[in-house]
């Protein structure tokens, strides 16, 4: 992917990761954009969402928020904090294609900034850990050797007792991340699939065997890593195909130095299903079961997950039985069916989730 | 483009200036008149029989509202069906209002033409379209939104992004939705299947009368199988299955269009039909009473079954629970996909 324009939005410039930013990229050309954004109409959406065009952008909402969940299905308790919008890959089930009518790659300029009023909130809750995610709406390390943010954010958490940082990524662009000093309170992790699904569906993310590749140099230089199956996809030959993964999993990566792995089948808002169809005129993603949710999502009818994720549990626990694995929005019958326990509510996967980062040394126990 | 309609309730309603408009009587020749319904046109689909009978009876009674335009020929502002029913009639000259030195701009005399259909009928699909592309050229999108919105009785914005999914499509699929046989809702859908598929789908839909939800099931089902196959929709459609259905004498209309949607679900979703039927069979085998139902929740998504017993009194409720506590196979209720 390739960096064709630079827009600066309205009062972005004045920003030290503005200035880092152009510096980088000199040669691209630069625009400078005053007044209100003009929000995309279903007219003029382009079909590539403008991905070669990087937006500078002071994002004026609350940059630490909770993940949204839904009261019918068990959440992680994850915070996510919001860096930038989009991310230079095109995966067709990509949930972003339906949030955002605002175009291009989208940098959060003024994050170093409200990095003060953060902290102040993060210290003011001692007790509580705070698992930080930066990859809910773009990938943590897509633009990471344009933007730095492993930099700035690993520096920011190693002050912060109660506070782990994870880089969920589609891509094997580490570089920043061992460059710098810090590993503790990170961790890193891959979004993972069948290879055949990878291949068709993950548009411009690397192989799996690449993202793999990218976890064993990230272990061997010290970093706890993580692994999300999601969206787990079921088609024909999906038994295979996630045995494929399992199999270089297993190639690459010491399963001690493994935080959790997740599991989530294919689930999308109904609004996306014609704006995938759109967009990816070839996609299977779409074949499966789909009923609808009782969170207004669709996803696969349920024994199709519950036979999904027992399987992969069957094949994982072969691997290592202590590997944190847990569900991504499930409802607490499904995880009883699928896995033998619940943990009945999403504050009981969020203290299990915690327990995982002290049982990893990442925090030590608070009291 | 104007930012406030506010304008034209000056220009157009003030009672005075209509009255002076209204002097410029002129007889035009028949000839004059283009055959194309041009700029302020804003009928589709319409049937002539009427009107033309009206004015064979009793003349014309409003007369239609014209201009002459740059080029000297005839621009029709209000009245096209009236006109079209005096050719039809033959007549060699037609009586009009002449408003080329009325001193009203295009977008005057567009909703000139809007207020003199509103009052007297109601507008189908295509003609929404038309109106709301033609308003496009001089208003804002929110002001369309806010003033023309209701006016149109188009109720929501989505309703307005369906109407403008209309641009392109064939003069068939226009003339269905214009009759009020295919839904706007379906179009997004139709945008989705091959042109060539369209002729086959519309047969269907036609011919078996879906109403609009079915509509919307049938083309769902039909491109989400045809995707996953890498079947045409009319290779589909066209196999012994569906194709005979539509002159299958032992059903009538809507039974043949619900077996239509029930082969399709079969096709489309194997794993849930094949539970649910399971569970309908588990539940027949069991000794239930009469007034008592099991079921689940739908597509099984809920972690529970729902037990309902329908009674008259307290002692009636005690003898179902009393049979339901002996029933024969009640314990092998479960989940259909453990069996």
């Amino acid at each position: 992917m390739t960096i064709k324009k630079i827009i600066i939005e309205n009062n972005a410039a004045s920003f030290r990761q503005s200035h880092s930013i152009l510096n980088k990229l000199k040669n691209v050309t630069t625009e400078r954009e005053t007044g209100e954004l003009s929000e995309f109409t279903d007219k003029i959406y382009p079909a590539d969402m403008d991905k070669e065009t990087l937006r500078l952008v002071v994002f004026k909402g609350e940059f630490l928020k909770p993940c949204p969940g839904t009261k019918e299905y068990i959440c992680c308790g994850y915070q996510i904090l919001n860096i930038g919008t989009n991310c230079p890959m095109n995966c067709s089930y990509c949930i972003l294609q339906a949030y955002f009518n605002q175009p291009s790659l989208r940098v959060f300029v003024n994050l170093e900034h409200e990095l003060n009023s953060i902290e102040e909130y993060l210290d003011s809750q001692p007790e509580k850990i705070f698992r930080i995610g930066t990859g809910e709406f773009t990938d943590s390390l897509a633009l990471d050797h344009i933007c730095e943010w492993s930099s700035l954010l690993s520096a920011f958490v190693q002050k912060r007792k109660n506070v782990v940082l994870e880089f969920k990524t589609k891509t094997d662009n580490i570089q920043g991340l061992l460059s710098s000093p810090h590993r503790e309170k990170i961790i890193v992790s891959w979004s993972l699939n069948s290879p055949d699904i990878s291949r068709q569906e993950d548009i411009g993310a690397p192989t799996i065997e690449r993202r793999l590749k990218a976890a064993k140099k990230c272990q061997q230089e010290g970093f706890i890593v993580g692994f999300h199956f999601d969206p787990l996809v079921h088609y024909k030959e999906w038994k295979e195909g996630y045995l494929k993964t399992l199999e270089l999993l297993d190639k690459y990566v010491d399963p001690k130095r493994v935080i959790w792995v997740s599991m989530g089948c294919m689930r999308f808002i109904p609004a996306l299903k014609h704006i995938i169809r759109k967009r990816h005129l070839k996609t299977h993603i779409l074949d499966g079961e789909f009923i609808n949710g009782s969170d207004g999502k669709m996803r696969y009818f349920k024994p199709i997950r519950i036979e999904m994720y027992s399987f992969l549990k069957k094949h994982l626990d072969l691997w290592e039985k202590d590997l944190g694995l847990y569900l991504c929005m499930e409802s607490s019958e499904v995880w009883t069916k699928s896995f033998g326990w619940t943990p009945d509510n999403s504050q009981g996967l969020s203290d299990y989730l915690d327990n995982r980062v002290v049982k990893k040394k990442l925090i030590s126990y608070l009291s | 483009m104007y930012n406030n309609i506010h304008f034209y309730n000056f220009i157009i309603l003030h009672p005075m200036n209509m009255n002076q408009l209204k002097n410029n009587i002129v007889s035009l020749k028949a000839e004059e008149f283009e055959e194309k319904p041009g700029l302020f046109c804003m009928s589709y689909g319409f049937d002539s029989k009427k009107i033309t009978s009206s004015i064979a009876q009793v003349g014309l009674i409003n007369r239609p509202y014209v201009r002459r335009n740059r080029s000297g020929t005839i621009d029709i502002i209000t009245g096209y069906r009236r006109i079209t029913a005096c050719r039809e009639l033959n007549w060699k000259i037609i009586p009009c209002i002449d408003l080329s030195d009325a001193g009203l701009s295009d977008a005057d005399l567009l909703i000139l033409n809007l207020y003199d259909n509103i009052c007297v009928r109601e507008f189908n699909n295509i003609e929404k379209y038309m109106i709301i592309k033609k308003l496009l050229s001089y208003f804002s999108m929110s002001n369309i939104y806010e003033r023309f919105m209701p006016f149109l009785g188009v109720s929501s914005r989505r309703e307005i992004d369906l109407l403008l999914k209309i641009e392109g499509l064939t003069d068939e699929l226009k003339g269905y939705i214009a009759k009020g046989l295919l839904s706007i809702k379906a179009l997004e859908l139709l945008k989705e299947i091959k042109d060539y598929d369209l002729p086959i789908i519309t047969k269907f839909i036609t011919e078996l009368h879906l109403n609009f939800n079915q509509q919307i099931l049938f083309i769902e089902y039909i491109n989400d199988i045809s995707i996953r196959e890498g079947l045409d929709v009319s290779s589909l459609l066209n196999g012994k299955t569906f194709i005979e259905l539509l002159d299958d004498a032992s059903q009538n209309i809507p039974q043949r269009a619900k077996t239509l949607l029930d082969r399709l679900r079969i096709k489309r979703f194997p794993i849930l039909v094949k539970n649910e039927k399971a569970f309908a069979k588990l539940i027949l085998e069991v000794d239930l009473p009469p007034n008592v139902r099991i079921k689940h929740t739908p597509f099984f998504e809920g972690p529970d079954y729902v037990l309902e017993i329908s009674f008259k009194d307290g002692k009636k409720l005690k003898e179902t629970i009393n049979r339901l506590t002996h029933a024969k196979g009640i314990e092998k209720i479960n989940d259909p996909w453990t069996a």
